[in-house]
């Protein structure tokens, strides 16, 4: 969110694109869709209408809810291996080097 | 006081004809080659050795070459391995996750309890996981060796 509308000038609208995922972002089309949808149904009734887009659009800025993902599984793994249920090569599944 | 001190003594004198001749005069080193003739052994020396050098230089520039060709060549493959070895590894954690996760309740394999992670991309979209998701199932020494990997390259 910038701060244009309410104060505009010539270096806003020129540096408007640096604090955005336009200028060839990761969320690119995630921004696009979602700013498309506020500007349609305005802030208040955008908060409801494009949710979905809202939410998709701070999971790929954040990458939240992958990281809370990552947090359940690497708990409930450390759980099992002291609760003494996975042992032995079981216990990990360690991806080969350079894959990622 | 001259009878307390009868010793005779001995005055340091010049030897008998004079002291030898001090040798001031400048030797000058021997010289064994003109300057003419060094001038020239340095210009000879310097084309042979120049000609050597532009000789290994070729050498050097060819296996240069070639093994830019070699790495060109060789690095489709290598990309190709790691992208396959990257989506094998995703199967292999979506059933890792799933043996881990069975008795979670409320959890769907690839959601966070049941809630998708982006709620508008198609069933069947690559939703691309993040480092720590990719290394969820990890024994946690690999995960760091690959996480100190990252920070020093």
């Amino acid at each position: 969110m910038s701060i244009s509308p309410f104060l505009r000038s010539p270096f806003t609208d020129i540096t408007g694109g640096l604090v955005s995922h336009q200028m060839l972002g990761k969320c690119q089309k995630e921004e696009m869709r979602y700013m498309d949808c506020l500007e349609a149904y305005g802030l208040e009734r955008g908060r409801k209408k494009c949710a979905y887009l809202i939410e998709d659009f701070q999971e790929c800025q954040t990458n939240t809810k992958q990281f809370k993902r990552f947090m359940a599984m690497r708990k409930e793994r450390e759980r099992q291996i002291a609760e003494g249920t996975l042992t032995g090569d079981k216990k990990y599944v360690t991806p080969r080097i350079d894959s990622y | 006081m001259a009878e307390a001190c009868q010793i005779v003594r001995k005055q340091d004198l010049p030897p008998p004809g004079g002291y030898r001749p001090i040798p001031f005069k400048r030797i000058p080193a021997k010289s064994y080659f003109s300057g003419l003739t060094w001038i020239a052994g340095y210009i000879g020396m310097t084309t042979v050795s120049a000609y050597l050098y532009y000789l290994n230089c070729k050498q050097v520039k060819k296996a240069k070459i070639e093994m830019r060709s070699a790495k060109m060549a060789i690095y489709p493959m290598l990309l190709a391995e790691r992208d396959r070895e990257y989506m094998k590894q995703l199967r292999r954690n979506r059933d890792a996750e799933a043996e881990l996760m069975r008795n979670v309740p409320g959890w769907e394999v690839g959601t966070y309890y049941g809630e998708r992670v982006y709620k508008l991309v198609p069933p069947d979209a690559l939703v691309e996981p993040i480092f720590h998701e990719f290394y969820a199932h990890s024994d946690p020494s690999a995960w760091v060796d690959r996480t100190e990997l990252k920070l020093r390259s």
